[in-house]
This record gives structure tokens, C-alpha cells and sequence, in this order.
């Protein structure tokens, strides 16, 4: 335990990729935009996925790779690797047709950049290469304004943490607003869950009272404890520490699904990071909320 | 399970809640914690200025005033006063498990004994402490029974609490008693004053500080507030947030032992220590002041609350960071004091420890600074 990645190193490859594909690592964007069939393409409004939900569920194995990394020559042979499952996508372009449906009855239409659609840069700031996420958010920025983007639609708390944070960085007119601050809850549902915040929404980006408000009026019940789902005590799932060290960030993820599994066996998570790293380790259901109130 | 994670889980079960119960209970600690912070900054921007003010006004009070700017000055300077073949009780001290002071002085051939419990097994055991305030807090009550049995005998693994502390108690008062030299740091020293101001709860700090004839406190110099009144406010704000309100004692020292009692005049010493020495640390701090991000770190007032509520102390707490600076606070400290950035790298940015600090500094932001500049510069990795 204890034993931190070259991050100089991944750093470097980041980078390398970001510049290259505007996603981390290789991936073929056809599994980022093929969850959308009729969206128009581009415009003032857009949502914007950073294809988190859609190549999260395959990151792991990228991972486990890390820390060997330094010994590829290239990473092109990695991309047939990091592909999610065929349910892992269903899946995942299920959540993020309910949240468009969602914003629909809302009365926004949101366009979509397809397979044009950038990545966020979210891993650069939250590994600390504030300098590397800098340079990348100038050219996202740039981008967003090409496409003729005025206000950007996030779905997870990492792209929105990360695209609040441009500001720092470069200066940009963009509106970034999240989802749940545009939609209400669209299913009638029964049933106890407990809840794993995202760290990023509950204690950074206010939406803690947002998204709780949104279950709780659909009518579900959450199964809190102030030990384990109050503000001040709900535990990191863990993902975020994966690229710097895996076998902690399962440490973390073991602990937080323990404390929760005292609650509930059903789980909501808003955040696909979250979903995935504690999947391997609670022993119940979970379920991303945009798959249980829209 | 482990024995960390038992031994976690039960002091995060015991400590949190008794924090909120006392927030809850005393809501005025909040409004000091804010009040302490303002000033904590005041100092912070004319760092100069106070250091040296703090310095005059020790000297008027009859004590001896030092400015160190590392480990090998402080060394050198607390070497000179103690000497050789003494007895020295130390008071738990931070900064002096920074400098290296109990084992420099134990190489000049002094007899040193920690004697804060928590540090006294820590020293017992030859383990480096594992949280800021409570140092063993990675020992179960098996455990310490069984070094205790090891070392002093009368307990063992299967001893109840009380009968563990008992043997403690018997074996250090005797070393109070001979002690020639007395070592502490400090919670906070007022510049307008040169009084120090310590919290704690055994009373092993009021006899460091009054028993032996020699009482040096050893501190960073992030400790100074402008007055005594502000100085005042850190002693419970610090015991609050640890969730140990009221503390069971508050001591203030402010130079030799003193009486007025014939004609009123102040005399030095009386029954309490006849020298005292002030040693104000830079080690890391003065260039830290300088870096606006990393500044926040030096309001820190060691509370540990922010371990409790941090996933990665949980997860590998007494291994993360640069002993004595473990947890959020000290993933801050190793770089400050150590250029060690690794520690800072392990933040995943939970953000438990901002919401819960009582200085309100965003830990997990002068963390991300940190990695950042622990990834594009040679600091330690």
C-alpha cells in the first residue's frame, strides 16, 4: 500500500492524447457520441458529456495499466481495451437520453457536438497539472466558441467542476450550468435508497440540496445516517485516486460501500465515477439517479 | 480487519460527534474561530514585524528570545541550554518531533522522557505518531496493554483503560519530580505580551512548565497572535474543534517564575522555573508566507479534525505524510517543512476536510497547488 504512479510520467501521456484526440486516451469517439440520434448538432445551447458516462465504465482496465505505462511505445493498442461492454453503453446512453428527455420537459432543447465534443481536462486539474489544465482549457474554450456554444449543459460533477474552474484559468463568456439545476424529477417513484454524494456537487458546486430535493420529491426515501451520508462525513468513493494510486482507491471504495451498505442495499450515486468504483464493492444495487426519476 | 482501521473507526466514532455536540452546545466557539483567523492573517502579513516584536517582549519579561531558521539551528541552540546528563520531560510538541529535538538531546547523553500519554507510547514503541493530537491514535487498548507489559509491566493486553493510564502516571511523576529541564511548544504566543499559551488535558504540561528550573517552549513562528487577547481564543478553539471543550487546563507563561509579594515588586524566579527560553521556528514557514496559496496552510492551529473526516487518512493514515505531520493538515506540513509533495498527491479532493476546518482553509485547494508544484519541480516525491 502506498506506492504513488509515475505521475510525471502519465502527466506526459495525458497530455500527449489530449492534444492529440481531445480525450485522455484513445478511444473511438463513435462510443462517446452514439447515444445520440436526434440531437441537433451544435448551437447556443448544448449538452455536454465529455463522455464520461458513456467510457467510464472501462477506465479500470486503463488503470491497471497505469502504472506499467511508461513501457508502451504507444497507446493506440489500448484504445480496443478501454471500450466498454455492449450493456455497459446501453447503459450508459440510456442515463443520458433520460436526462436530454428530462431537459425536453423542461422546455430546453439542447444541441450536441458529437463526435466533435471535447473532454473537460477534469483528470489534468484533479491530478494537479493545473499548468498542463491551463493550456487545455484555452483550446476547449476556443472550441466551444467555434461551434458557436454560448451555454453548456453538464452532466457529471467532474466535467462541471471542471468547466466552473476554466474562469480561473482563461478568461471565456461560456454559461456553465449543470442539469440538475434545469430539471425536475419526471417518475413517480417508491422505494427506500441510500445515497453516496459526489464530493464535487456536495461540497463544492452547492448542488447537494439540489439533487436531494429532486429524489425526495419523486418520492423516494432516502436512508440517511449523519455519520456516513451527512455533508461533513460522506466519504470520496475513491475513483479519483485510481490514476495515482489504484490499490487505495479500491481501499477508499471498500470502506465507503461497508458504511453504506449499513443503511440500504439500494444505492443512488449521481456521478459516473462513483457508480463504477464502488460497483466492485457493495453488495446491493446501485443506480445512477437519471436512471431511477426520469 | 486491520488493526488500523479498527482503531480508526473507533477514535472517527468517538470524535466526531462529540465535536458537533460541543459547537452545538457553545455556538460562541464558531465566532472565536473567525475572530482567530482575522488574526492569525493579521500576523501573517507583517510576519517580520511580529517576530520580532514577540522577541522583545520575552526579553522584557526576563526570558531568553532565539529566532531559528532550521532543524540544525534549533539542535544547537536547545543542545547549549539543556547540556549533557540531564533529565528532560517534554511536553507533546509538534515542532520539536519536526526538529529532531528529543533524539538530538538523547545523543548529547540526556535522559529524555515524552510525556504526553499518546507520545509517551509512541516513544515507547520507537513508532512515528499517527495523528496530531492524538499520536497513537493507530494503537488499540490490546495493543498498548501489551507494550505497556513490555516496558513497565503492571498491565497487560486484557487491562482496562484506567489501569493502563495508572502505570503511566506512577512511572513519569517520578520523572517530573527530577526533571532539570522542561520542553514544550505552544498553542499560541501573544507578541505584545511574549506569553505562551498551552491547552491541554492530563496535566503533564503544567508540571514540564513548572517543575523543572529550565521551561524552554519551542514554536513555529505561525503561533504568534498580535495580543494576549487573541492568544487567549486559540486554547479553546483548538480544544473545541477536537471535540475535548472545556479543555482541563489552559496555561499561560509568560517568562521566569515571578513574585510581588514583598512591597510589590516583581522578583525572578520564585517556586516555578528560574529560566525560560522562547525559540521561534522558520523551517519552511517564512517561504510558505510568502506563496498566498500556501499561507492558508500556516492557519492551521492542529486541531486534527480534518483526519477524521479525510477517506485517505482513513484508508492509510499513519503512513501518509511526514511524521509528526500526518492527515490533510499534514499532507500540507510535509511540504512545508519537508519539500515532500507526495503526500499531497494522495488528495482525492473530498473536500471533508474545508468543510470542516475551523480556520476555513480550503485544504484540498493548497493541496492541488501543492501537487502542482511537486509535478513540475525536483521537490521529493
Amino acid at each position: 500500500m502506498y506506492h504513488v504512479n509515475n505521475l510525471s510520467e502519465i502527466g506526459k501521456i495525458l497530455v500527449d492524447n489530449l492534444n492529440r484526440y481531445y480525450m485522455p486516451f484513445p478511444v473511438d469517439k463513435k462510443v462517446c457520441s452514439g447515444w445520440a440520434k436526434d440531437l441537433p448538432r451544435g448551437g447556443d445551447t448544448i449538452i455536454y458529456t465529455s463522455c464520461m458516462y458513456q467510457i467510464e465504465p472501462a477506465v479500470g482496465m486503463f488503470l491497471k495499466l497505469l502504472p506499467s505505462i511508461s513501457s508502451f511505445k504507444g497507446l493506440m493498442p489500448l484504445a480496443r481495451l478501454v471500450k466498454p461492454s455492449k450493456s455497459q453503453l446501453d447503459r450508459a446512453y440510456k442515463i443520458l437520453n433520460n436526462i436530454v428527455k428530462a431537459l425536453e420537459k423542461s422546455g430546453i432543447k439542447p444541441g450536441y457536438l458529437y463526435e466533435e465534443e471535447p473532454y473537460s481536462g477534469a483528470i489534468l486539474l484533479e491530478m494537479g497539472f493545473l499548468e498542463e489544465f491551463r493550456e487545455y482549457a484555452k483550446k476547449v474554450v476556443s472550441l466551444f466558441k467555434e461551434k458557436g456554444a454560448k451555454k453548456i449543459i453538464t452532466v457529471d460533477p467532474h466535467t462541471h467542476n471542471a468547466l466552473t474552474r476554466y474562469q480561473e484559468f482563461v478568461k471565456h463568456d461560456l454559461e456553465i450550468v449543470n442539469y440538475l439545476e434545469l430539471v425536475n424529477y419526471t417518475k413517480k417513484v417508491e422505494g427506500e435508497f441510500t445515497i453516496h454524494d459526489s464530493c464535487l456537487y456536495s461540497r463544492f458546486l452547492g448542488l447537494r440540496e439540489k439533487y436531494r430535493g429532486l429524489i425526495e420529491k419523486s418520492g423516494i426515501k432516502l436512508v440517511e445516517d449523519e455519520m456516513i451520508t451527512g455533508k461533513d462525513t460522506s466519504s470520496c468513493c475513491g475513483g479519483p485516486l485510481g490514476p495515482v494510486d489504484l490499490k487505495v482507491s479500491e481501499k477508499i471504495a471498500e470502506n465507503r460501500a461497508k458504511d453504506l451498505e449499513k443503511l440500504s442495499k439500494r444505492l443512488l450515486v449521481v456521478c459516473p465515477i462513483c457508480y463504477v468504483t464502488l460497483l466492485p464493492h457493495f453488495k446491493g444495487e446501485i443506480m445512477d439517479i437519471a436512471e431511477v426519476i426520469f | 480487519m486491520l488493526s488500523w482501521d479498527i482503531a480508526v473507526n473507533r477514535a472517527i466514532n468517538n470524535a466526531v460527534p462529540k465535536v458537533y455536540k460541543v459547537l452545538s452546545e457553545h455556538p460562541y466557539v464558531e465566532e472565536l474561530a473567525k475572530r482567530l483567523r482575522e488574526a492569525k492573517l493579521e500576523v501573517l502579513n507583517n510576519l517580520e514585524k511580529y517576530v520580532e516584536e514577540t522577541l522583545q517582549s520575552v526579553k522584557n519579561n526576563g526570558g531568553n528570545a532565539y529566532y531559528v531558521h532550521d532543524e540544525k539551528e534549533a539542535q544547537e541552540i536547545v543542545g547549549k541550554i539543556v547540556g549533557k546528563g540531564k533529565i528532560v520531560v517534554m511536553g507533546k510538541s509538534m515542532v520539536a518531533y519536526e526538529l529532531g529535538i528529543r533524539k538530538y538531546l538523547e545523543s548529547l547523553g540526556n535522559e529524555v522522557w515524552e510525556t504526553d500519554l499518546g507520545e509517551f507510547l509512541i516513544q515507547q514503541a520507537n513508532e512515528p505518531p499517527s495523528h496530531i493530537i492524538a499520536p497513537a491514535i493507530h494503537m488499540t487498548k490490546e495493543s498498548v496493554g501489551k507494550l505497556l507489559k513490555e516496558k513497565l509491566g503492571g498491565v497487560d493486553e486484557n487491562s482496562k483503560v484506567e489501569d493502563m493510564v495508572a502505570v503511566v502516571r506512577k512511572f513519569l511523576r517520578d520523572k517530573f519530580v527530577k526533571a532539570d529541564v522542561g520542553i514544550t511548544g505552544a498553542n499560541a504566543i501573544a507578541a505584545d505580551t511574549g506569553s505562551v499559551l498551552l491547552v491541554e488535558n492530563e496535566g503533564n504540561i503544567r508540571f514540564t512548565t513548572v517543575a523543572p528550573q529550565i521551561h524552554i517552549a519551542i514554536a513555529g513562528v505561525e503561533k504568534i497572535l498580535p495580543t494576549l487577547a487573541d492568544a487567549m481564543i486559540e486554547p479553546l478553539v483548538q480544544s473545541a474543534y477536537a471535540g475535548l471543550y472545556p479543555p482541563t487546563y489552559v496555561n499561560l507563561t509568560s517568562g521566569p517564575s515571578s513574585t510581588a509579594d514583598i512591597e510589590h515588586n516583581r522578583v525572578r524566579p520564585a517556586h516555578g522555573p528560574k529560566e525560560f527560553h522562547l525559540i521561534l521556528v522558520d523551517n519552511g514557514r517564512v517561504k510558505a508566507n510568502k506563496d498566498s496559496v500556501l499561507r492558508e496552510a500556516l492557519l492551521c492551529i492542529r486541531c486534527g479534525r480534518c483526519h477524521f473526516h479525510c477517506p485517505i487518512y482513513r484508508a492509510i493514515g499513519n503512513i501518509w505524510g511526514d511524521p509528526p505531520y500526518s492527515g490533510p493538515m499534514g499532507a500540507m506540513w510535509s511540504y512545508i517543512v519537508k519539500g515532500d509533495a507526495k503526500p499531497a498527491m494522495y488528495c482525492v479532493h473530498s473536500g471533508n476536510c474545508k468543510e470542516v476546518c475551523p480556520m476555513r482553509i480550503n485544504i484540498p485547494r493548497v493541496l492541488e497547488h501543492i501537487k502542482n508544484l511537486g509535478l513540475h519541480s525536483q521537490t521529493k516525491m
